[in-house]
Parts: structure tokens; sequence; C-alpha cells
């Protein structure tokens, strides 16, 4: 579903990915984990091309995202993606902001893209929420509407930026929820995020970067419990000293 | 002090005020019409991926906001004859006052467009949304809330600039007050009452903009 292939990018001389290979099957939840700068954002990032490559190979449902000349609208649209600062639009209501890409990019009718979104938006639990404002709603709501904004456009990837990072403790669990659903319905999901509990509840594998590498491939138990390698070791001991 | 002050002469001229007061209105009207244009032109450029561009309105810009416009209004009306093109004073004033406000209203809408936060545009374009749609349906929208006022405060400001056409000879209130001052010799009664169009002017902008405020901004309080 998605193969990176020798993978390398630069900001100016900073390696931000370094030789990446790493390949996502279809249905299959990876959790991406390291340190801060470690690149992680990035790799997910280049999968829409909100960052474009610069060496390499990276195809995403068949399609080559390195290629200058593929049309991404086609791309993007299969692939849901969630901001860990949620960015709704704060001019349009929840509905709004889960209708707009399906009316637009889908051309999808506006009372059926209204039904749908009032649907998706009962699914991560906001059905009473579809006339409220972001500025109306709690960070975790919020969230819970971008992750509907994704889904309405029926993707086959939805892709996640650390977002419990800007959220309350308290409002962590209603996005992980809605997330572990959706990674038991078989969705394609590759989540940036050092939620541990998460990564061992859907997980199959997690990828640990560091400096713009991969360090280490392992399934979510063996990682956390034995990593092989001493940056892993330290990472972990870091994260979970509190 | 008010015993000298002279209602009838102003009475007397009010047929000429209006006639003027009507050049002021048109001429500001004209002006700030081809202002917005000239503005989102050259906003719309500031903006542009190309280097070359952006430059060139960046010059435009950067040479008005940086010089007076009076002696922009000298270069259209000495200079450009000089230089071979002969314009009515009327397109002389409008050509100035156009130019001059445009680059202000350039840098007013791109102000507005650049406050919406990037991370909006990002998922516009993570949704599959094209260029003109992210700012037709996300930009464009929140800025219009944003630059409302100032846009409005720069169309006073057009309207008062419009008082330096008098200097080129072309009637409008402020002239109508040089008049009454040469004629007659009443200098308080011709630019007080001058002044008092202004102020009719100004406070109906005003107003707008006080209604816009509560009508346009996107509701964040909510």
């Amino acid at each position: 579903m998605i193969s990176f292939k020798n993978v390398n990018k630069w900001f100016g001389d900073l390696h931000v990915l370094n030789n990446i290979n790493l390949e996502v099957e279809k249905g299959e939840v990876v959790v991406v984990c390291g340190p801060s700068g470690s690149g992680k954002s990035t790799l997910i990032r280049c999968i829409n091309r909100l960052e474009p490559i610069q060496e390499g190979e990276l195809i995403v449902d068949d399609m080559k995202v390195h290629d200058k000349k593929t049309n991404m609208t086609q791309i993007r649209a299969e692939i849901g993606f969630i901001f860990q600062s949620f960015n709704l639009y704060p001019h349009m209501t929840a509905l709004g902001n889960v209708t707009i890409a399906p009316i637009k990019v889908r051309k999808v009718k506006k009372e059926e893209a209204e039904k749908l979104g009032q649907q998706t938006l009962e699914r991560v639990g906001l059905g009473g929420k579809a006339g409220a404002y972001p500025a109306q709603l709690s960070g975790g709501q919020q969230q819970r509407v971008a992750i509907a904004r994704g889904l309405c456009m029926r993707p086959k990837i939805m892709l996640f930026d650390e977002p419990t990072s800007a959220l309350d403790p308290e409002m962590i669990n209603e996005v992980l929820d809605v997330m572990v659903d959706l990674a038991k319905e078989g969705m394609t999901m590759i989540v940036v995020t050092h939620e541990m509990g998460f990564a061992r509840e859907v997980a199959k594998r997690v990828v640990f970067m560091d400096e713009g590498q991969i360090i280490e491939i392992a399934p979510p138990e063996k990682f956390f419990t034995k990593p092989k390698s001493d940056r892993a070791k330290l990472f972990l001991s870091k994260i979970l000293t509190h | 002090m008010l015993e000298t002050f002279n209602f009838r002469v102003i009475l007397e001229y009010m047929p000429l005020y209006l006639q003027c007061f009507t050049a002021t209105l048109w001429l500001s009207a004209v002006s700030l019409i081809g202002a917005l244009s000239v503005g989102i032109v050259a906003c719309a450029m500031r903006l542009s991926q190309s280097r070359i561009v952006s430059r060139i309105s960046g010059i435009y810009i950067e040479s008005i906001r940086s010089t007076p416009l009076l002696a922009q209004l000298y270069f259209f009306y000495f200079g450009l004859p000089s230089l071979g093109i002969r314009l009515p004073e009327a397109v002389t004033g409008i050509l100035a006052l156009t130019l001059n406000s445009g680059a202000y209203y350039a840098e007013i809408i791109r102000a507005g467009i650049q406050a919406i936060p990037y991370g909006q545009i990002e998922a516009g374009i993570a949704s599959g949304l094209n260029y003109f749609q992210r700012m037709r349906f996300i930009v464009l929208p929140q800025a219009l809330g944003l630059t409302i006022k100032p846009m409005l405060g720069q169309a006073i400001v057009l309207v008062k600039d419009s008082s330096l056409l008098s200097l080129i000879s072309i009637m409008e209130l402020t002239r109508a007050g040089q008049l009454l001052t040469s004629d007659r010799f009443m200098p308080a009664e011709g630019f007080l009452t001058t002044a008092a169009f202004y102020l009719v002017v100004y406070y109906i902008l005003k107003s707008i903009s006080g209604w816009s405020e509560k009508r346009l901004i996107f509701r964040e309080a909510h």
C-alpha cells in the first residue's frame, strides 16, 4: 500500500530522511516513534507530498508520489491526514468542516455529503455537535471532528501526526478510542505517537526513528520490552521515567 | 468671533459646494474601485511563486509607500506631459489616487491572507482542495472578515487624500474652499464648510465599518 525505497530528503544541510526503506501493507497499523527532530513527522508528510522527497521511490496505492508529474489531488483524496494542531476551519461548523472536501473534491451532492457528514460525526461520538464551530469545541472534540473530516473522504489510508500531543490528558482517550475503532475496522494507518498503550493494542509494528534514519522496526511488545538498539533503549528510558 | 462668521456667503456658495462634493464623491469612488483592483492584482503578484513577479509588485508597493502622494501627483501632472503623455486632469488625479491607495490595499489584503494559519491551508491541501478552492473556501472568507475594517479605513484616507487634487486645479471640495477664500477672502467660512462635507463622508464610511464588524467578521466568539 505504501512503499518507501531508499528515500532521502534534506532541509538545507539537514538530512531529515536518511535512506528510508519501509513497506506498509493494506490494513496494517504502524506506529512511528522517536525523539523530537528525528524525522518522523516528515516521514508521513511525504506520503501525501505535503513535503516532497528528493531521492528514492515512494509508491502509495500504486501511484508514484516521487514523480513530479503524478496528479496528487487524486492520491490526497485517498489519504486522510490528521494534524497535531487539528487545523479545523474556524469559520465553518463541524458539519461544514467535514463536508467541504467531499463536495468540492469528490463532487458529492450537498445533501448526500451532509448525510454522510452527520453519520461520520456520529461515528466519532459528535452527532450532536454538527452545528458547532471549532471554537465551541474542546481539543478532544476538535481532533475527533478532524478525524471525521478525513473519514468523510472514504480514504484508503489514514495518517496521524502526533494526534494527541496537543491535548489535555483527560481528552487523549476519547481520541485514541476513535483511532482504535478505526484500526480494528481494518484501516491502513501510520501513526506518529508516543502513546504506548495504543501501540500495544493495535499496532502490528513500531518504527523507531532517530536523526532521519529508521533504527529499528519491531512488534510493539518486543520493542517496548526488549529494544535492540541503544538509542531506542535510551529513548524509552526517557519517556518511561514519568 | 461668531459675529463675523458669514453664514449667508456659505448659502450663496452652496450650489458650488454641492457640485464639488459630488465631484469628490465620484473621483473617490472611481479611484477606490481602481485601487481595490490594483491592490488585488498587486497582492496576488506579491504572493506569487515567481521571484520576478513578486519583486516587480514589491518595487511598486515600496516606491508608492515610501514617497508622498503629493510628489506622486505632481509627477503624473507635470512629469508625464514632459515625457509626451498628456492626460486630462481628472484622469491624472484618479490615476495618482488609484496607484497610491492600490499599494496600501495590496498590503492590507496580504496581511489578511497571511494571517490565516498555514496549518489550515495544509489541511486543505491534504484533503485534495486545489489552490483556488483553498483561497475561495478557506482563506478569503476569513481574510475578508479580518481586513474589512482596515479596508474601510484606507477608503477614508483616500477620500481625504482626494483634497490634494485641488492642487492640479480639479474642482472638488477643497477647491471650493479655496475659491470662496480667494473670491471673498473668507477662509474660515470656506474651509470649515469643506471640512463639514468631508465629515459627512467620514461618518458614512465609519458607520459601514461598524456595521460590517457586526455582520462580516467571522463568528469566533460563538
